[in-house]
């Protein structure tokens, strides 16, 4: 295994296999992944910040096993900020949060290209600051499907008063994000308002959208997921690269953005890799941004 | 895959106090099985039953008592049973060294190792080293997931390992056990020596091995290559259970919605 020493704020950080390629089919070493993270650094650094960290490992790149870890790895360094979670029925759990650059650039050290980080942080466990709709497209339907999904859901948020903010998922997906940032906002909220959403845009776009988490349901429409909302799920955090055959990115669009890329009738033009991604947020700034911050209230509940 | 260590802190006597962390020196190998619903493969949930009602529980309905006598209950509540749960401690303190030769092994509960953290390698080197040459152990009280053990830490093959202890007033008296002495005969004292003699053996517990799991593990993986795992279907998803003021205003924005588009 080759080794290379990287000093960061004084600490000496041990980088292996810089030369490993980790999407084979595309052609990215793990150098270049560490690039891509530091470069994303000050815009993914935010929404990871206390969070428990999911590591979603690819020690053998992307086209072999994967590992999750949901445990902090025993033999992280000392500086590695840590939480200790409750598990229901169990020992309490360590679970490592990602705040600062050296533990992002030991984590994707670890070949854990995929970073997933529930809706909480880990010092309010129980309660959301988003309350997210995740749109998975059940074949053929696709991504510029579930644009069409996300614009509906955006005019009926907003006419409920809401403001939503989407995302690729890097896969084949959508991911609405509406931000809340109360402390009286519970998971138990935040489900029964996307469930109802999600039946409603079902109700009304029957050919379109389902509700329903059966994948004979799903076959050729959105599913609208509400049951991320949830303290035991994680979603794929913004600008977290993702392991498919390229190195996709979950990255931010404005809703004029979607609304034009949808009308193109590409797919592919709705995917955003890696080097547009740095070149785009250092251009616009974090799209995300107001999901840390915008305070808001669900009606009727 | 790399130990997962459970716990971190320091531990300490006198003035020195050593980052370490805890990690299990035991893989258990039970094998453990879910249980399914024969028709489906839905896997089972455990619930509370209440027989007088006949009905299940749920759980803001259930709260605990500590039996006296049969049918007559003290209460307790979560405040009071976390009114006399020990603080959470991030230190192993050690109270005193004491002669492991002397701690019965009926006291030994579960074995842990402890692990150096960053910057606490030389001082646990030491540790481990003059603990190895003074044969000695060191007694602590920890505190691990809201209880307080007494553990024991000892020297072993250049780490520290960490044995929790049971308490004195665990272990049940053995007085009923010996039945009353009698005479024993020196003829027959002396052949059973004999035959324990002719079987000892240096231990060497890699010669044993857990059978039945064995068994199991090759009973699983030739049926996992045989046939494709059966499937849980999934669960059961209801509908239109929003609160009725919400899916009325979700009705009525979708309705502008839909008159705009």
């Amino acid at each position: 295994m080759s080794r290379t020493f990287v000093e960061m704020e004084g600490r000496r950080l041990p980088l292996s296999n810089l030369e490993k390629d980790l999407y084979p089919s595309y052609g990215f070493t793990k150098a270049r992944i560490l690039e891509y993270y530091r470069g994303i650094a000050p815009f993914i650094l935010p929404h990871l910040k206390d969070r428990a960290l999911t590591l979603k490992r690819y020690p053998e790149g992307v086209e072999r096993d994967f590992f999750f870890e949901k445990r902090c790895p025993s033999h992280h360094p000392a500086w590695v900020k840590t939480a200790e979670v409750p598990q229901e029925g169990g020992e309490p759990m360590t679970v490592c949060m990602v705040n600062d650059l050296e533990t992002l650039i030991w984590a994707e050290n670890l070949a854990s290209l995929e970073l997933h980080v529930p809706l909480a942080r880990t010092g309010s466990s129980q309660t959301p600051d988003s309350m997210v709709f995740d749109l998975d497209p059940g074949e053929p339907a696709n991504i510029l499907d579930c644009a069409r999904v996300a614009l509906i859901l955006r005019d009926l948020l907003s006419r409920m008063g809401l403001v939503g903010y989407a995302k690729t998922s890097g896969q084949k997906g959508l991911h609405v994000f509406v931000p809340l940032n109360r402390k009286e906002t519970t998971f138990e909220d935040t489900k029964t308002f996307s469930k109802a959403v999600a039946e409603i845009m079902q109700k009304h776009y029957p050919d379109l959208v389902t509700a329903k988490m059966a994948k004979q349901e799903r076959k050729a429409k959105i599913f609208i997921n509400w049951s991320q909302n949830d303290a035991s799920k994680t979603m794929i955090c913004v600008y977290s690269l993702r392991a498919r055959e390229k190195p996709y990115v979950s990255f931010p669009l404005e809703w004029e953005e979607l609304e034009n890329l949808a009308g193109l009738g590409d797919p592919e033009r709705l995917q955003v890799m890696h080097s547009e991604a740095v070149r785009r947020a250092e251009e616009k700034g974090d799209l995300f941004q107001e999901v840390l911050v915008k305070e808001q209230k669900l009606p009727h509940l | 895959m790399a130990v997962q260590g459970i716990w971190s802190g320091t531990i300490s006597f006198s003035l020195v106090a050593i980052p370490v962390r805890l990690v299990t020196a035991i893989r258990p190998g039970h094998i453990s099985f879910h249980l399914l619903h024969s028709k489906d493969y839905s896997p089972l949930s455990r619930r509370m039953f209440c027989p007088k009602e006949g009905a299940m529980v749920p759980a803001d309905e259930i709260i605990r008592g500590y039996e006296i006598v049969p049918d007559k209950y003290i209460l307790m509540t979560d405040e009071e049973l976390e009114s006399v749960s020990p603080e959470r401690s991030r230190t192993i303190e050690i109270l005193e060294f004491i002669d492991m030769k002397e701690v019965d092994p009926i006291y030994y509960d579960h074995p842990y190792y402890l692990v150096p953290s960053k910057g606490g390698e030389k001082a646990y080197q030491l540790l481990v080293e003059v603990m190895h040459r003074t044969n000695k152990a060191g007694l602590a009280k920890f505190v691990l997931a809201e209880r307080e053990y007494l553990v024991a830490v000892t020297s072993k093959e250049g780490a520290l390992a960490l044995t929790t202890l049971h308490y004195s007033d665990e272990i049940l008296p053995d007085e009923d056990i010996s039945p009353k002495k009698g005479k024993i005969e020196a003829e027959e004292e002396s052949r059973m020596q004999k035959s324990i003699e002719q079987m000892i053996e240096d231990f060497d517990p890699g010669k044993y091995a857990d059978e039945r799991r064995k068994k199991l593990v090759a009973l699983l993986e030739a049926k996992a290559k045989e046939k494709a795992p059966v499937e849980a279907p999934a669960v059961a998803e209801e509908e239109g259970e929003g609160p009725a003021d919400l899916v009325a205003a979700l009705e009525e924005s979708m309705r502008k919605v839909k008159e705009n588009r």
